[in-house]
């Protein structure tokens, strides 16, 4: 059984479509809602959550339907804001157990599952501290797995390390990818990272303007810009007819300007690069650095929406 | 010194741009004089006072008479109206269950020996010395009424005038209560203050702050209702409340020189009002909460909202001496109803009966309040 299905999930704001007709299935992995800021895909999470009601469609989630059996839902996902919801007057401890009772949990049950869920996270020995004095990775693993007290079949996680440093983030996806590998949880990411995409999650959806705009495992997303490889490069000079010349070579699939940088998509990267030089030559430019590099996830989200996701 | 041009720029133009900001500044003193101005220095008028009458002959009522004319000026005999709101009662037992409760200020009785002729002529007078301010009013324009049917006596009666007891009439003041201090009115108004500061606190800026933090967002994801939610934060408000003004309570016995005569019975009903009024009070500024678009707001807005139900409670100064409009708002201001219940059950070691009137408002009050901020809390958040 899926995890989530949504059947033309649509949610509009006046005439804004913020959530256009999405169809979805998600499985039991690690999946990744892609796309820049204000593309939809918090909207669509919101739906998924059962927090925002959808204008039109619906959605089954953890097999109950978001709109009818909303209550049933909540009982089987567990939830990570972008922003922190974490008392910091309250010890980790404290924090988990009041929401472990919100869920109705026995206390007993609660915990065992507190103690065995910070040890997952290497919090175990901050239980009593309280969580004003903990450092933003701390405080993020901890939300997460206060938000599994409940043991959930899905987590949904809302830009889960914005705003932390590079180790830190390292080890949130570490611990995320044991928490789905261990307890088989279901995780539905939305992110707006390529590198978090790509090296977290199993499958991804693009999102832009409330649509999916391209489904897939990152490999295979990447495979879809047809082929070939990506040089940069980048000139002291360039030319007008320097330019055309490049533009109107056989090898070149693809080239897009950015100031001084061209990114050129070509056939055979290694044979690509003396030849590009030697056209700019001829043509009176220079080129000052000149690039091979893999296509990634930012050159497929370029490809799809003519938008580059780092803008 | 350059660099303070564009910081005082800056300043400048977030001012103009913040026109909540602007109008409170204004508004928040201007409601300070309004208020401060008209709560204090008002001459007490119209204060109830209970007749009892056993005595039906022209001297008694000539001092109805009298008592039915007699005005209060402010300095300089200008602002002048009526002293006394007179109210025939029964009997004695009766009006001084009257003055319990409140209902009335002082009784002036007429015993059946006051017409008698050659007789003393005395009158007991009862005044509520749990309120000195109008106590003192009280008994002084009391005294003018007594001199001025000594007047009429003697002058009715020339042929008596040797016998000086016989020819004047002697006011016998006398209360059932201590004579109170004026920080001991005032204390029962500070305990429902604390109760106010707390609402303010939990009921509003915390609930704000909540939602700004995305909590309230976060409870919706879990099985917990919206009710849920309400009912769980106006708990948390009551029992804060209850504990500030429990604190407050002791503080005020400890250092502040309040003394006052609670029983058990009149502790749990000292409990019930307070319970009402925060119950009450919570509600109120979660429903105002809820409908702020921010905290800023709501932050501008609790200064002058606190001014306006303190200073027209009654806490500080009695109902009595202000001006009518004050007097109207003071009818629907829920701390009026609880200063008053606090005082009867602080100084009067009254019973249920002496405040079920003030209880029975502040649980409609509390009731409406309740509804409003749930359905505030279903639409707003």
């Amino acid at each position: 059984m899926d995890a989530v299905h949504t059947f033309d999930l649509s949610k509009s704001f006046g005439n804004f479509h913020a959530v256009d007709h999405v169809n979805l299935q998600i499985g039991s992995e690690v999946f990744g809602l892609l796309g820049p800021n204000g593309a939809g895909k918090t909207t669509l999470t919101r739906m998924l959550t059962t927090v925002l009601t959808p204008t039109e469609g619906t959605a089954v989630v953890a097999g109950a339907d978001i709109r009818t059996e909303a209550d049933k839902v909540r009982r089987h996902i567990g939830v990570v804001a972008q922003a922190t919801t974490l008392d910091f007057e309250l010890s980790a401890y404290e924090n988990m157990d009041i929401y472990g009772e919100y869920f109705d949990i026995p206390r007993q049950l609660r915990k065992e599952r507190i103690k065995r869920l910070l040890e997952v996270v290497g919090l175990a020995d901050r239980a009593k501290s309280l969580v004003g004095g903990f450092s933003g990775g701390m405080k993020r693993r901890l939300e997460i797995v206060r938000s599994l007290i409940h043991e959930p079949e899905i987590l949904f996680l809302d830009e889960p390390t914005t705003g932390l440093d590079p180790q830190a983030r390292a080890a949130v996806w570490e611990y995320l990818v044991k928490l789905h590998k261990e307890q088989g949880i279901t995780l539905v990411i939305t992110t707006h990272f390529m590198d978090e995409a790509e090296g977290l999650c199993d499958r991804l959806a693009i999102v832009d303007y409330g649509k999916i705009v391209a489904l897939g495992t990152p490999h295979e997303l990447k495979r879809q810009v047809s082929g070939g490889d990506i040089v940069e490069a980048d000139f002291l000079s360039a030319p007008e007819n320097a330019l055309n010349a490049l533009k109107n070579a056989d090898f070149v699939l693809e080239i897009k300007q950015q100031g001084s940088l061209l990114t050129i998509r070509v056939s055979n990267g290694a044979e690509a690069i003396p030849k590009i030089i030697e056209i700019v030559d001829a043509n009176g430019g220079k080129v000052r650095t000149i690039t091979l590099r893999e296509i990634t996830l930012d050159d497929v989200f370029l490809s799809f929406t003519g938008r580059s996701l780092r803008e | 010194m350059k660099g303070a041009i564009p910081v005082c720029k800056r300043d400048l133009r977030k001012f103009v741009r913040q026109p909540v900001m602007m109008v409170a500044v204004v508004l928040i003193p201007l409601i300070n004089l309004v208020l401060l101005g008209s709560a204090f220095g008002g001459a007490i008028t119209h204060a109830p006072i209970a007749i009892v009458r056993d005595s039906y002959g022209p001297l008694s009522s000539s001092l109805i008479g009298i008592l039915q004319n007699q005005q209060s000026c402010l300095f300089g005999g200008t602002n002048c109206q009526n002293s006394f709101n007179l109210e025939n009662v029964a009997d004695l037992q009766t009006a001084q269950s009257m003055l319990k409760e409140g209902s009335v200020k002082g009784i002036v009785y007429i015993p059946a020996n006051f017409d008698a002729p050659g007789g003393t002529h005395d009158l007991p007078v009862y005044v509520d010395t749990t309120d000195p301010t109008s106590a003192g009013a009280i008994s002084a324009d009391l005294t003018q009424a007594g001199q001025q049917l000594s007047i009429q006596l003697q002058a009715s009666s020339p042929a008596a005038s040797a016998n000086a007891t016989a020819t004047s009439v002697t006011l016998i003041f006398s209360s059932p209560y201590r004579n109170l201090l004026y920080i001991e009115f005032m204390a029962p108004g500070s305990l429902v203050q604390t109760v106010m500061f707390v609402s303010i606190i939990g009921g509003g800026i915390t609930i704000l702050n909540d939602r700004e933090r995305g909590v309230i967002e976060g409870y919706l994801v879990t099985p917990l209702s919206r009710y849920d939610i309400v009912f769980g934060v106006l708990l948390a408000g009551v029992v804060k409340a209850l504990f500030s003004a429990g604190v407050m309570f002791i503080l005020a016995i400890l250092f502040a020189g309040i003394h006052p005569n609670v029983g058990l019975s009149g502790a749990i009903l000292m409990v019930l009002t307070l319970v009402l009024t925060a119950f009450g009070l919570l509600s109120m500024m979660t429903a105002i909460a809820v409908k702020m678009p921010n905290r800023d707001m709501l932050q501008f807005m609790v200064g002058p909202l606190n001014f306006i139900f303190y200073f027209t409670s009654g806490a500080i100064y009695p109902i009595q001496g202000f001006p009518t409009w004050m007097q109207e708002f003071s009818l629907v201001n829920p701390e009026a109803y609880a200063v008053t219940a606090l005082r009867t059950l602080m100084y009067k070691g009254a019973t249920l009966a002496g405040v079920i009137g003030d209880l029975t408002f502040l649980f409609v009050f509390t009731v409406t309040m309740v509804m409003l901020a749930t359905i505030a809390f279903r639409r707003g958040l």
